[in-house]
């Protein structure tokens, strides 16, 4: 399977605080991958340096084949890799169907950008009910949906997901890991971040265990833990 | 008093349009990057010597005045952007800092003016000659155009930043800069486009005025006070409300002339901005955040 994106040595991080000390990670062309691990390890300072918002101090991080280090987060959306921000309140005063429209912004996601309204609308049938709500009158559930939506709009390529279900009550957790799974089996190559390891194993054919701003280690189907052994990913082995 | 009250009120009408003409350019900056352009006074300035330049003294016409004036503005209006706000992007005190590079900004092109220009008084042309009479008080022409014109650029704008992509593109940067980027726009070329299409407006404004008062290089910056008046009066960020509240003001300054006279009508102008700001704290027509 070609290498779709391909995250080598990636180091970056705040100001003068490094968060990342070299990451190696790759997506396959019609892939979905897993990343999980405890908060405050790097996890979302990855993702931010993938989109473009943030720059790596070094390492180089390729999308198709073309070098996208550093690139302007513009830019990169623009070459179809699109991430869905977490518990975002997007633009407040606009309306769900202006936002939804004007994410079919970059040229990529201009033809055709009715049809993939639709095609959100059928995944999230709330959208569509609350058409002419302000995005910030929204539920943080619709919020969510929102803010995937938008990321469907931009006609992805690979589309990342940064802990789409956090703090969402049990009920719309599953309502949007359904989706999530539909938009997996559309196949939307997928890079997901989740604290639930059963849903990334059930999602995704590989999974990243990111601790102190490394790959700790990559996990598949195949040799899946069990759930002691992911308790112990998170707190450590703890004597028995 | 009813021979005065009529002309009152319509020069209170045509000082409205000109506020709601600049406060309309000032809340466009103002909701994209949350920074207030001081320079917007001065950038009409040059827009004014730009077109009397090339209308007056190469003689080539007030048309192609007019389109060299707010050129003008508009490339003066993105080196401001470029060279004196995004230094300062992401910067903790961008709105502070701004203030002072911008008004750094605003001295530099009047001063530059006067000494390009120099002192002498100039004046432009009216688009249009003659006189017309609303509600039964005569009025020039021109006067008369920027009274229709000003309604027409704010509809423009409204359906502007409403309804196209690059119009909305300005909204969503002003509303959440990175969640705008993860959508693909260009951040730094939205405020470069808000700073140009605010520029474009301050000349247009300059060179409308420049037909009905002397061009001098305090042509802008004079009526600015009064325009940021306008802005904080009518509650930031909403392009309505900015407009009413020009309104409101344009009117209030006329009648304050006529019973206060010119030397405390200032005054009264700040006393009500800061009773507003006491009483709706959002403005007047703010709604709260």
């Amino acid at each position: 399977m070609s290498r779709l994106l391909d995250v080598q040595g990636v180091r970056a991080g705040y100001a003068t605080v490094p968060v990342l000390h070299g990451i190696d990670l790759h997506v396959g062309d019609g892939e979905a991958i897993g990343l999980f691990g405890p908060n405050g390890h790097g996890k979302t300072t990855l993702l931010h340096t993938i989109s473009g918002l943030l720059t790596p101090t070094s390492g180089t991080i390729l999308f198709d084949g073309q070098d996208i280090t550093g690139a302007k987060p513009s830019a990169i959306v623009a070459a179809g890799l699109v991430q869905a921000q977490q518990g975002n309140t997007l633009f407040g005063d606009m309306g769900v169907e202006e936002t939804l429209e004007l994410a079919a912004f970059s040229p990529r996601a201009r033809d055709g950008w009715q049809t993939r309204l639709e095609e959100v609308h059928s995944l999230f049938p709330r959208l569509a009910e609350r058409r002419r709500q302000r995005a910030k009158t929204l539920s943080g559930g619709e919020r969510q949906m929102l803010s995937i939506g938008c990321s469907m709009m931009c006609n992805p390529r690979l589309l990342i997901l940064d802990e789409p279900t956090l703090g969402l009550s049990p009920r719309l957790k599953a309502e949007l890991r359904d989706a999530i799974s539909e938009i997996a089996r559309r196949g939307v190559p997928l890079i997901v971040v989740e604290q639930d390891v059963e849903f990334l194993l059930a999602l995704a054919g590989r999974l990243y265990l990111v601790e102190q701003g490394e790959v700790a280690s990559e996990i598949d189907r195949d040799n899946a833990p069990d759930h002691q052994e992911i308790m112990d990913m998170y707190f450590g082995k703890q004597a028995h | 008093m009813d021979g005065v009250l009529i002309p009152t009120l319509v020069s209170g009408l045509l000082l409205g349009s000109l506020y709601a003409l600049m406060a309309s350019g000032l809340s466009l900056i103002w909701t994209t990057l949350g920074v207030f352009n001081f320079a917007h006074g001065a950038l009409m300035t040059v827009g004014a010597y730009f077109a009397w330049t090339v209308s007056e003294q190469l003689g080539l016409g007030l048309f192609t005045g007019f389109v060299a004036g707010i050129g003008a503005a508009v490339i003066a209006g993105v080196l401001i952007e470029l060279l004196l706000v995004r230094p300062f992007y992401g910067n903790r005190s961008m709105m502070l800092i701004t203030v002072m590079t911008t008004l750094a900004a605003s001295t530099i092109l009047e001063r530059g003016i006067s000494i390009i220009w120099g002192p002498r008084l100039k004046q432009l042309p009216r688009v249009v000659e003659g006189q017309v009479e609303i509600f039964g008080a005569p009025v020039s022409a021109h006067e008369a155009l920027i009274i229709v014109l000003a309604p027409v650029v704010l509809l423009a704008l409204w359906w502007y930043t409403g309804r196209t992509r690059s119009g909305r593109s300005l909204r969503a940067v002003g509303q959440n800069a990175s969640s705008a980027a993860l959508i693909g726009i260009d951040v730094p070329r939205t405020f470069s486009l808000a700073f140009g299409l605010s520029a474009a407006l301050a000349g247009l404004t300059g060179v409308l005025l420049g037909s009905i008062r002397f061009v001098t290089p305090g042509l802008g910056t004079d009526p600015l006070v009064n325009a940021m008046i306008v802005v904080i009066f009518g509650g930031l960020g909403s392009m309505g409300a900015t407009a009413g509240a020009a309104y409101v003001i344009g009117m209030m300054e006329a009648l304050l002339i006529l019973w206060l006279g010119l030397y405390w009508t200032p005054a009264v102008l700040f006393m009500a901005l800061i009773l507003v700001l006491v009483f709706r704290p959002n403005g007047l027509f703010g709604r709260a955040a």
